[in-house]
């Protein structure tokens, strides 16, 4: 409106960073929710996979209530301890010093996810369309994508954006594969993945608080997949420069546990981190940040850091039985080196299953737990920079999930379908 | 109702709302983030007052005229009471904002810039509606047919409720804008224009409980946003052009 170039207002560029993380949260939701509406709609639900998860109990939709709330509560628990079980073993790892195995797991762990996961979704897309396309070429089509896929987590030399597309990519299979899960079990399990994330993170000998200790001691990166959003070049506002690096790790088993790691551990390193909120620029810390870390290497190689995972594998031969191994997601929120917020993969993983279970009733619980998550996510965000400490990110946006898609399905949508259906809004 | 048929009829709810977001609100992070807590909000107050009528519906068919009425005058008023209290809140995040700015050595919020708040406000409690009244009952409906309802049977009834969507997501918009101005400026008669003209669009929609009362109902509503539409543009236009005149901030 002013003839004279104003100067940028800040609402053009606060909150940058966080709409940067909310995107690929949202896209992989998103493409969850697609696919369960597509692929879930041809098959019939009852196709459900054994697993890891549903080796106690395998739900059947005749059992009464008691029955799949008591099987489900089984198989949640055997979930949970199989994966602090494992999170205890990458520590065990972590602590031997054993990181290139864990780099070379991690890559494996993608090829896999892409390969295999990734050629059945593909496989089912191509009977649902009746894509023309002969066997040959999509082997090759689809062991090429496999590949730059491995490399694109592996190496650091790839555009970020196409690091980026494939990490959402793996936790769009991964939680697509989550979904498969009986509906009882599905959402126990997120409960429970959701407390464990809790207790793991915040007790004082919770696995996941163990590894970012040692990480800390050492002044290493965890092996793990985290997206790293693209950092905002901050010309006006070097809010961004400020490191509060959150980590929020996120036991093997479809992410679990996040743990938040406060960048105030690294104090040796960084001194002036603690003071710093996020909001207040830092033009020292940035630097600091950035002379220790060189040129965005170290995230890169963060980035790169192997995934220490249990791999769902799932062997679709009609024959066999499914056997799932889990993937390990390592997740985490935290500050990469650039002063970009890292999420890792797992919470992507698990807000897309809990979206993609939504999805599998109605799309209205669909928009509530979408709106509920990233409400989620922006509080632990918050919490954060307020607490400056380690927080687990996972139990805020998943029990708002749950609370949200529960009082959907059982107050709003009959209010809705009430007053829509005679026309009556407001 | 096919796919092509569905498209359709989300954009005719939801298009103006994804305009005015690609050219206003895609910029500009702040408001992207605004746009997404204020859908929440009033997801939320949809689900308190569904967790209030919860034990009263579905309503038998004697209750149904009067029922509604409560229904909606319930509903509308809880609405304005949250409005006011997003006002208050709004109100305190100014004043971070501000010193926000000022610690970074940034201008202070411009007229337009709160303007495009309450816009953003506004959208998303536009979208709230748009997609809980419109939007969610789409999807189920995709497959071969399509749904008529008895008292309005010119149209689908997938069309009407897009069309009267569309309707309360201008109303939804521009009413932010409008309230949050009166109440910055104390003016009464903008601070009554916004809950009377929701609580006359709620009414209108009453008319279409009767047989045929869609024929009628919904080009009132059309009117209905079409008043607050100009509405708004003028209250808009005067103040922008006071603010040019005198350089001087009206907020």
């Amino acid at each position: 409106m002013a003839q004279n170039p104003k100067p940028r207002s800040i609402i053009e560029s606060l909150g940058e960073e966080i709409v940067r993380i909310i995107t690929p949260v949202s896209i992989c939701m998103f493409s969850v929710v697609i696919l369960v509406s597509i692929l879930n709609n041809s098959e019939s639900s009852s196709a459900s996979i054994t697993s890891v998860a549903t080796i106690a109990y395998s739900e059947d939709s005749s059992d009464s209530f008691w029955d799949k709330f008591e099987g489900a509560l089984l198989n949640s628990l055997v979930f949970v301890a199989v994966v602090t079980v494992v999170t205890f073993i990458l520590v065990l790892l972590f602590y031997l010093r054993c990181t290139s195995f864990l780099k070379y797991y991690m890559g494996f762990s993608a090829f896999l996810v892409l390969g295999f996961m990734g050629g059945e979704i593909g496989l089912f897309l191509n009977q649902y369309f009746s894509v023309p396309v002969d066997c040959v070429t999509f082997l090759l089509v689809l062991f090429n994508f496999t590949v730059v896929g491995v490399l694109a987590v592996f190496m650091s030399k790839m555009a970020i954006f196409v690091t980026q597309g494939y990490l959402v990519v793996i936790g769009m299979l991964v939680a697509y594969w989550f979904t498969l899960l009986p509906e009882w079990t599905t959402w126990m399990l997120l409960v429970a993945m959701s407390l464990y994330d809790l207790a793991a993170v915040l007790l004082p000998g919770g696995p996941l608080r163990l590894l970012v200790e040692l990480a800390m001691a050492r002044d290493e990166d965890i092996p793990a997949l985290v997206y790293e959003a693209r950092p905002v070049l901050a010309s006006d506002l070097s809010p961004r420069e400020n490191v509060i690096p959150r980590r929020l790790w996120r036991e093997p088993r479809s992410g679990d546990s996040t743990l938040n790691e406060n960048m105030t551990t690294r104090s040796n390193v960084v001194p002036n981190v603690n003071a710093v909120s996020r909001l207040e620029s830092s033009q020292t810390v940035g630097s600091i940040v950035n002379a220790e870390e060189g040129q965005g290497s170290r995230g890169i190689s963060e980035l790169t850091a192997p995934l220490i995972e249990h791999r769902i594998n799932v062997q679709m031969h009609l024959a066999q039985q499914a056997v799932e191994t889990e993937n390990l997601v390592l997740e985490g929120i935290g500050l990469g080196s650039s002063g970009a917020i890292k999420l890792g993969l797992g919470d992507f993983i698990f807000y897309s299953v809990l979206v993609g279970r939504a999805a599998m009733y109605d799309f209205m619980t669909v928009y509530a737990c979408y709106l509920a998550i990233i409400a989620g996510l922006g509080i632990t965000l918050v919490l954060l920079a307020f607490y400056q400490k380690a927080l687990p990110a996972l139990p805020v946006s998943v029990l708002l999930g749950v609370l949200f898609y529960l009082l959907t399905r059982l107050l709003l949508e009959v209010f809705v379908v009430q007053c829509s259906v005679n026309l009556i809004m407001f | 109702m096919t796919v092509a048929a569905g498209i359709g009829y989300a954009l005719i709810a939801l298009g103006p709302a994804l305009a005015l977001f690609t050219a206003l609100i895609s910029t500009k992070p702040f408001l992207i983030l605004t746009l997404v807590s204020s859908t929440l909000l009033w997801l939320i107050t949809l689900i308190v007052l569904s967790a209030l009528w919860r034990a009263f519906l579905p309503f038998q068919a004697t209750q149904f005229g009067w029922s509604y009425f409560i229904l909606i005058l319930t509903c509308i008023v809880f609405q304005e009471a949250v409005r006011f209290l997003l006002w208050t809140a709004y109100r305190k995040l100014e004043h971070v904002l501000n010193d926000f700015a000022d610690r970074v050595s940034k201008p202070r919020l411009y007229l337009t810039d709160k303007m495009q708040i309450a816009l953003a406000g506004g959208l998303g409690h536009g979208l709230a509606h748009g997609v809980f009244f419109c939007l969610s009952l789409l999807t189920p409906a995709f497959g071969p047919a399509t749904f008529y309802v008895q008292k309005c049977s010119q149209m689908p009834f997938f069309l009407v409720s897009a069309m009267i969507a569309l309707a309360f997501v201008i109303i939804h918009t521009f009413s932010m804008v409008i309230a949050f101005k009166g109440f910055a400026e104390q003016n009464k008669v903008d601070q009554l224009f916004v809950p009377i003209v929701h609580l006359v669009a709620g009414m209108l929609t009453l008319v279409n409980l009767a047989s045929g009362g869609c024929m009628i109902g919904i080009p009132m509503l059309y009117l209905v946003a079409l008043a607050t539409l100009i509405y708004c543009g003028k209250m808009v236009f005067r103040s922008l052009t006071e603010v040019q005149s005198s350089q001087g901030n009206s907020w």
